[in-house]
């Protein structure tokens, strides 16, 4: 068998170090943050909420074609714009939206991009953003 | 001039007999308020001090900084029902939160706090035998957790009230040896040394300095009596859901809540007045009572980072460390304070 050396402990020295590290944390700043007043600090490449330039959109649908799980479909919006005429526009579920960004990348005309913009909670039933919707910030969406 | 004589000069008008009862009686209210303040307090430092060790914020949405949240927190007791078993022992049962609390207002009553100000000495007992009433007053707490405990008709509060009798059992003993080391070593310096303002204010220097092991022994004992973390044996809520206090809902809990931490504050008073020479100090007829309190809430803050940052102690363990270590610890600092007493101070 083999004999395993304990070391030799002084008593109350263990609590007393214990003691000592739950004391030193009196000194640290708290982790929470309180959300709503104080933002957590966010990645430079986080995004979130789909945003649409209106006058750069061609209506390809390519947006619609790539989205791995049909959040965008294209709708008829009626609007004088010479490059696109078909009037089609993306309208996105945020419901569903898993934030691949496969939209963003595929689009031809740099129409529809991301932004920092997360805070989308609302009181309405879906999370449909219209094509005018997706043009405005979050704060004139809610109005 | 006491608190007392103060308030009777101030009805004088009313008569003899009728100024004294009306000081009486007032020095009570004053006194319960005084109380129920500091235990409020206490609360309110203790779960702030306990989210900063944690890096949490605490409360701080009821009024500035959360000071009104423990007001919201008592009147939410207050009105809360009071859910109470079916097979109680209905007049133990009501009677235990009572009884735990009397004695921590007792306790209160006796221990002296020294001068302030013109309003000269707040001590309220005035007893040749006060530290020997104090002790029986702190007695009765653990008779009102057994009975709670008991009256319960519940197996958690059984076990929790068997566990609080094992801790009392042990711990009690060498607290007394420790306190009548303490007598001992003042009879030297003065005729009633069982008068607990005597015994401090005839303190030339801190008793915690000249038996520093009668001062370890007192100040655990006094952790236990309170019996928060290390040594909560008879609560352990992760085994025994809340030990003694298991049934009891309401206000009836928070008198027990209330006793918990109250005597945290009071054993602090308690171990600053006895080892540590509670309100002696520079003009200490003006500030006695400030020196008592700033003493008193250091130790506080020390006796919640002893419940922070500690696992509980097993049963046995604990009945072992009261029996082989403390009370060993209590005869050689009752030795010493003999070879003190007879060698050097007399």
């Amino acid at each position: 068998m083999i004999e395993v050396k304990e070391p030799k402990r002084i008593p109350l020295i263990g609590s007393l170090q214990g003691m000592y590290t739950v004391f030193k944390h009196l000194f640290k700043k708290p982790i929470t943050v309180q959300y709503p007043e104080e933002k957590a600090y966010t990645p430079a490449r986080f995004k979130f909420r789909i945003f649409l330039s209106m006058d750069d959109c061609v209506g390809c649908t390519l947006c619609e074609q790539v989205c791995p799980n049909l959040s965008i479909r294209m709708i008829v919006v009626e609007r004088n714009n010479p490059h696109n005429k078909r009037n089609l526009y993306p309208q996105v579920n945020f419901g569903t939206c898993t934030v691949c960004r496969n939209c963003e990348e595929i689009c031809p005309t740099e129409a529809i991009y991301l932004t920092h913009e997360l805070e989308t909670a609302r009181t309405k039933n879906n999370f449909f953003y219209s094509p005018e919707e997706l043009e405005k910030t979050e704060s004139e969406v809610k109005k | 001039m006491n608190i007392l004589l103060r308030l009777q000069l101030f009805f004088q008008i009313t008569g003899h007999y009728a100024s004294y009862f009306l000081a009486y009686i007032f020095e009570t209210i004053f006194f319960l308020i005084f109380v129920v303040i500091s235990l409020i307090a206490m609360i309110y430092i203790f779960r702030k001090y306990m989210a900063r060790l944690q890096l949490r914020i605490g409360p701080n949405r009821v009024g500035k900084f959360g000071l009104l949240q423990l007001i919201a927190d008592a009147l939410k007791l207050v009105g809360k029902e009071s859910i109470i078993p079916k097979l109680r022992d209905d007049f133990a049962y009501k009677a235990a939160p009572y009884i735990v609390f009397i004695g921590l207002v007792v306790g209160f009553v006796i221990i002296p706090y020294g001068s302030f100000y013109w309003i000269g000495s707040l001590t309220i007992t005035h007893s040749n035998v006060s530290l020997i009433l104090f002790f029986g007053a702190i007695a009765m707490m653990p008779i009102g957790e057994v009975l709670a405990g008991i009256s319960s008709h519940n197996k958690y509060a059984v076990i929790g009230a068997f566990r609080g009798i094992a801790k009392d059992v042990s711990f009690e003993v060498p607290m007394m040896i420790s306190a009548v080391s303490l007598v001992m070593m003042d009879s030297a310096l003065s005729r009633t040394s069982l008068n607990f303002e005597t015994l401090v204010s005839t303190q030339f220097i801190p008793f915690g300095i000249l038996q520093p092991l009668g001062l370890f022994v007192f100040m655990v004992a006094m952790i236990a009596r309170s019996s928060y973390t290390p040594f909560d044996l008879s609560e352990s809520d992760s085994e025994i859901v809340s030990g003694y206090s298991t049934e009891y809902s309401g206000m009836r809990f928070g008198l027990f809540y209330m006793g918990m931490f109250g005597s945290i504050f009071l054993g602090s008073l308690v171990v600053s007045l006895l080892y540590l020479g509670g309100f002696n100090g520079p003009y200490s007829s003006y500030a006695g009572f400030i020196y008592l309190l700033i003493k008193g809430l250091i130790l506080v803050l020390i006796s919640f980072l002893i419940w922070l940052s500690m696992p509980r102690i097993r049963v046995d363990r604990f009945i072992n460390f009261g029996w082989k270590i403390l009370l060993p610890i209590s005869i050689i600092n009752l030795i010493w304070a003999g070879f003190l007493t007879l060698g050097v101070i007399s």
